[in-house]
C-alpha cells in the first residue's frame, strides 16, 4: 500500500513537473529572483497612481483603473513580509489574470522586471523542505539558470480567494 | 425518503455502472452481443446496488440478468438478448430517475438535442419574447375581437415555439403549443369567435409555457416536475374551446372586459359565446368591418417593425463597449487640457480637438443608451395583471398606460417588475371599490388604473394611480397606534402618515386575501425602489383614488456624486443620501462622554462620523471648523460626515471593486474621474454602521 501511495505522489510530481516547464517572466523583489508563468501576465505597467481602499491588509494597496477597469493591487514585498521601500523608476504593477470562477486581474508591485525566460523540464526543482515553520504553498518550485536561484511562484495562490477570504476574516474579526 | 436510505454518493456510483453498461451497449449494441457476459454485469450491478441498500435497483438488475440469460438459451437469437438488454437499461434508468435524485442528465434523455445548453438558451429568449408579444397582442384582441393581423400574429407565434419545441424534443411544449395553435387556426379561417373563454384559455397556456421556459432557464437539465408536466387539463380545455365550447362549470364567470368598444360592437358580443354557425361569422365580418375603420390599433404593427430591426448583443460587449468608451472620453479630455496645446494660437487645431470633444460626447451618449430599454413591455404585463385581478376580486377595472415609449436601464425595468405589481394589486384589492360602492357613491362602476412614465428633472418618473376610495387617514392612524408606530395624539401631515403603510408588517386590510395584504408589500416595494436608487411619494384623497410615484434614476450605471476631498484622497458621495452642506463654528460641535461628537444644526442633534477616522486617512485639519459637514441620511436618520473639502458634483460611471474588496464595508464601488484616477464611491449606510 505504502509503495504504491509513494508511486502515485511521484506521478504528480512528474506532471507537475512537466507543467511547469515553459516561459516565465521573472522580476526583482528585495534582490531575490521571482518567476511567474508568461501566460498569466496580462500586462506590465510602471507605477501609477493607486486609491487606496481602507480596511484591507497592509499588502493591499488599493485599486487602479486600467483603461476603464478597476484593478486590485498588491504589494508583493509586504506580502511576502519583506521590508517596504518606496517606489522609484523601475517599480512595476504586473497585471496578472487569476484563474477560477471570477477570473478576475489583479496587479503586483515588484521592485524591477528582468526578463522573459524559456525553462526546461531539467532546470526545475521541487522545492526543498525548509523544515517546519516554513510553509510554501504559493511555490512552484525553484529554477536554477547559469548558476542563479529563480523561485518559481504560483500567482493564483499567492493572490487567490483564500486570500481574499482572509481579507474577510480580518473585516469580520474587526467588526466583532 | 429513499436520500435517507441511500447517500448521494453510493447512488451516484450505481447511476455511473448503470450509465457504463449503457455506453457499453450503445458502443457494441450493433455487433453480436455475449449474453454471458452482460448477465454477468448485471449481476454484478445488482450486488453493488444490494450493498449501497438499493433494493429495488438490485432486484431489477437481477430480474434483466435473468431475462438476457434466458434468452441466450435460444441459440442464435442475439436480436432478443438486444431487445432484452436495451429494455432492462432504459427500466434501470428510469427506476434510477424516479427515486427522485438528481439525474445524470446523459441519463435522462440520451443523446437529444435538448441537452445542449446554447441551444435550450435561444429557445428561452425566443420563446419569451413570442410569449410576451402574444400575451399583449391577445389582450388587444380582447379589445377587439376582430383584429384580423393580432390573430395572425399570434397564430404565428405559437406556431414557431411548436416548432423550436419540436426541434428540442420538448414534447409537453409542443403539445400545448399545437393544440393552442389550431384553435387559432379555427379562429383565422372565422370557424370560431374570439370569446373571453377563447382569450382565457390562451393565455393560461401561455401562463403553461411561461412555467416551462423559467424552468428550462433555470435548470435546464434537472428532472422536469410534475407539475409542469401536467398538461391533461390544459389541453382538454383547449380542445373544448376549439370546439367553440363555453367556459366549464368551475371557473369563474369571466366580466365583460371589452370596456372600450363601440355600444354596438358590445351588443353583438353580448350574446353567449355558444353561438355558432352563420351568427358567429355575421360577428366577426361586421367587427371586422368596424376595426377597418379609423384608430384600428396601428401600434401593434409599428412595434412588430421595430422588433424586427434590432440586433442582440452579448450585455457583457455593451459593458466593455461603455467602458472604452469612457475612457476614451477621459483621453480626449486630457488632450485637450494639454497645455501645450491649450495655449496654441492654431485655430485649425482648436476647431479639430472641438470636433473631437463633441463626437467623443455622441458616441458616450449613444453607448450608454443601448443598456436602455422602453419600458412598454412591463406595462403590458401589469395589463395582463390587472386583468386577472379584476376577476378574481369581482371588481371592474381598466388600465391605460402611457409613456411606453419611455427608455430606462434594462436592470431597473427588470427590477421594477416586483413593486410595479405589488402595487397594482395593492390597488386593485384595495384601492376600487366594488361595482356597486362605485355606483353607489356616483362614480363609473369601472374603475381606471393609469400607469404613466415619464422624464422629469434627470430622472424618470413612474406614476400608478386609481381612482378609487383613496387611503384611509383613519385607519392608518389607527394602526399605527396600535402597531405603536406613533403615540396616539400625534397631528401628522397627510404625507406622513401615508409614510406610515411602507412600515413593515402595516396593513390596514380588514380581510387578508391571498393576493395582497399581508402586510408585507409595501415596506418591500419601498426597498426594493431605494435599491434601484430610486424614491416613492403617495398622494391621496379620500374618495378619489391614490397616486403612488416613483422616481427612478435613468440607469443603474451613472450616479450622479459630490465628490469631496479626505487628505490625498478623494471620495464620491451619493447625491440621493446628501441632504445639505455646511461649514461648522466651533460652538456648533460638542462632545457626549468626551468621545461621540454631535453637531447641532437648527436645534437638531446629529452624530458626526469623522471620514478620516473611519477610513484611516491623513487629514489635513482635525479642527471641524476647518472642516465641511455634509449631512446624510441613513435609513431616514440623519447624520453628519467630516471631510476636508468640497470638490464638485460629477456624474460618475460606478464600477465594481470586484471580490477582493467585497467585504470593506462602507464602499460602495469606485468611479474613474475626470483625471482618470479611481475615486470611491461611498456606501452610506456602511459609513454610518462601521
Amino acid at each position: 500500500m505504502k509503495a504504491s501511495a509513494g508511486n502515485v505522489l511521484e506521478d504528480t510530481r512528474k506532471a507537475e513537473t512537466e507543467v511547469r516547464a515553459g516561459k516565465y517572466l521573472t522580476f526583482l523583489l528585495a534582490r531575490e529572483e521571482y518567476a511567474i508563468q508568461v501566460l498569466k501576465v496580462r500586462e506590465i505597467m510602471g507605477i501609477q497612481h493607486i486609491t487606496t481602499v481602507p480596511q484591507t491588509p497592509p499588502d493591499v494597496k488599493g485599486v487602479i483603473n486600467l483603461r476603464g477597469k478597476v484593478i486590485a493591487v498588491t504589494d508583493l514585498r509586504l506580502k511576502f513580509g519583506l521590508p517596504e521601500t518606496g517606489y522609484t523608476q523601475r517599480t512595476c504593477i504586473i497585471v496578472v489574470q487569476l484563474q477560477g470562477e471570477s477570473a478576475s486581474q489583479v496587479g503586483i508591485i515588484v521592485d524591477e522586471v528582468c526578463e522573459v525566460l524559456n525553462l526546461v523540464q531539467a532546470d526545475i526543482q521541487d522545492t526543498p523542505d525548509f523544515g517546519r515553520g516554513v510553509s510554501t504553498p504559493y511555490l512552484l518550485g525553484m529554477a536554477k539558470v547559469k548558476g542563479k536561484v529563480k523561485i518559481l511562484l504560483d500567482i493564483d495562490h499567492v493572490v487567490s480567494a483564500q486570500e481574499i477570504h482572509g481579507i474577510e476574516a480580518i473585516l469580520n474579526h474587526q467588526a466583532e | 425518503m429513499s436520500e435517507t436510505l441511500s447517500p448521494p454518493s453510493a447512488r451516484a456510483a450505481i447511476e455511473q455502472r448503470v450509465e457504463a453498461l449503457a455506453m457499453q451497449f450503445l458502443m457494441n449494441g450493433e455487433q453480436k452481443t455475449d449474453s454471458r457476459q452482460w448477465s454477468e454485469a448485471l449481476t454484478a450491478l445488482s450486488e453493488a446496488a444490494d450493498a449501497h441498500g438499493q433494493r429495488d435497483i438490485a432486484s431489477l438488475a437481477r430480474e434483466v440478468a435473468g431475462q438476457v440469460a434466458g434468452s441466450a438459451a435460444d441459440p442464435g437469437t442475439s436480436e432478443k438478448t438486444r431487445q432484452c438488454l436495451e429494455d432492462g437499461i432504459s427500466r434501470l434508468q428510469e427506476a434510477l430517475l424516479s427515486a427522485g435524485n438528481a439525474p445524470n442528465p446523459d441519463a435522462e434523455r440520451p443523446g437529444k438535442l435538448s441537452l445542449d445548453r446554447e441551444l435550450i438558451g435561444d429557445f428561452v429568449m425566443e420563446s419569451r419574447e413570442h410569449l410576451n408579444s402574444i400575451e399583449g397582442l391577445l389582450l388587444a384582441l380582447e379589445q377587439d375581437a376582430s383584429d384580423m393581423e393580432a390573430i395572425h400574429s399570434i397564430f404565428r407565434s405559437f406556431h414557431t415555439i411548436k416548432g423550436l419545441a419540436g426541434f428540442l424534443e420538448l414534447e409537453y411544449v409542443q403539445q400545448v403549443a399545437h393544440e393552442v395553435e389550431t384553435l387559432l387556426d379555427h379562429a383565422r379561417e372565422s370557424r370560431l369567435a374570439i370569446t373571453p373563454h377563447v382569450i382565457d384559455v390562451v393565455l393560461e397556456s401561455t401562463d403553461y409555457l411561461n412555467r416551462w421556459i423559467k424552468f428550462l432557464e433555470v435548470s435546464p437539465f434537472a428532472e422536469v416536475p410534475e407539475a409542469i408536466c401536467r398538461n391533461k387539463e390544459l389541453l382538454l380545455r383547449v380542445l373544448e374551446a376549439g370546439k367553440g365550447g363555453g367556459p366549464a362549470q368551475t371557473e369563474p364567470i369571466p366580466l365583460d372586459l371589452d370596456l372600450d368598444l363601440d355600444l354596438d360592437l358590445e351588443e353583438i358580443e353580448a350574446p353567449p359565446s355558444s353561438k355558432k354557425g352563420p351568427m358567429v361569422k355575421e360577428v366577426v365580418a361586421r367587427a371586422a368591418a368596424l376595426s377597418a375603420g379609423p384608430g384600428a390599433d396601428p401600434p401593434a404593427g409599428s412595434k412588430r417593425s421595430t422588433a424586427s430591426r434590432s440586433v442582440k448583443v452579448d450585455t457583457e460587449k455593451l459593458d466593455y463597449l461603455v467602458d472604452m468608451v469612457g475612457e476614451m472620453v477621459i483621453a480626449q479630455s486630457v488632450v485637450r487640457h494639454d497645455p501645450d496645446l491649450a495655449n496654441s494660437q492654431k485655430p485649425q487645431l482648436v476647431r479639430n480637438l472641438t470636433q473631437l470633444a463633441r463626437i467623443t460626447e455622441e458616441v458616450q451618449r449613444t453607448a450608454m443608451s443601448m443598456r436602455m430599454v422602453p419600458i412598454g413591455p412591463l406595462f403590458q404585463k401589469m395589463a395582463r395583471l390587472v386583468r386577472d385581478l379584476t376577476r378574481k376580486f369581482g371588481k371592474q377595472a381598466q388600465l391605460e398606460t402611457f409613456g411606453e415609449e419611455v427608455q430606462l436601464d434594462r436592470t431597473i425595468v427588470e427590477e421594477l417588475a416586483d413593486p410595479l405589481m405589488h402595487m397594482i394589486r395593492n390597488s386593485v384589492d384595495h384601492g376600487i371599490e366594488s361595482p356597486e360602492v362605485r355606483e353607489a357613491a356616483g362614480k363609473n362602476p369601472i374603475a381606471r388604473i393609469e400607469l404613466r412614465a415619464f422624464h422629469l428633472a434627470g430622472q424618470i418618473v413612474i406614476q400608478i394611480s386609481d381612482d378609487g376610495q383613496g387611503l384611509n387617514r383613519t385607519k392608518i392612524l389607527a394602526k399605527a397606534v396600535k402597531n405603536g408606530l406613533i403615540a396616539a395624539n400625534v397631528n401628522l401631515a397627510d404625507a406622513e402618515c401615508f409614510n406610515l403603510i411602507f412600515q413593515p408588517g402595516f396593513s390596514t386590510a380588514e380581510i387578508l386575501s391571498d393576493v395582497s395584504g399581508r402586510g408585507v408589500g409595501m415596506d418591500v416595494v419601498k426597498k426594493q425602489i431605494q435599491k434601484l436608487r430610486g424614491s416613492v411619494d403617495i398622494q391621496s384623497t379620500a374618495g378619489r383614488g391614490t397616486m403612488f410615484s416613483l422616481k427612478l434614476p435613468l440607469t443603474m450605471a451613472i450616479i450622479d456624486g459630490l465628490v469631496v476631498g479626505v487628505g490625498k484622497e478623494r471620495y464620491i458621495i451619493p447625491i440621493f443620501a446628501v441632504r445639505e452642506m455646511l461649514r461648522p463654528t466651533p460652538d456648533m460641535v460638542s462632545t457626549v462622554e468626551g468621545r461621540a461628537e454631535v453637531l447641532m444644526v437648527r436645534n437638531n442633534l446629529l452624530p458626526v462620523i469623522r471620514l478620516y477616522e473611519r477610513f484611516g486617512v491623513e487629514p489635513r485639519s482635525t479642527k471641524p471648523e476647518e472642516a465641511v459637514f455634509i449631512v446624510a441620511e441613513h435609513d431616514g436618520r440623519p447624520f453628519c460626515l467630516m471631510v476636508d473639502e468640497l470638490l464638485g458634483k460629477q456624474e460618475v460611471v460606478i464600477k465594481s471593486l470586484g471580490k477582493m474588496f467585497q467585504g470593506v464595508s462602507g464602499v460602495a464601488g469606485g468611479a474613474i474621474l475626470g483625471d482618470g484616477r479611481i475615486g470611491l464611491i461611498l456606501d452610506m449606510q456602511g459609513v454610518f454602521r462601521s
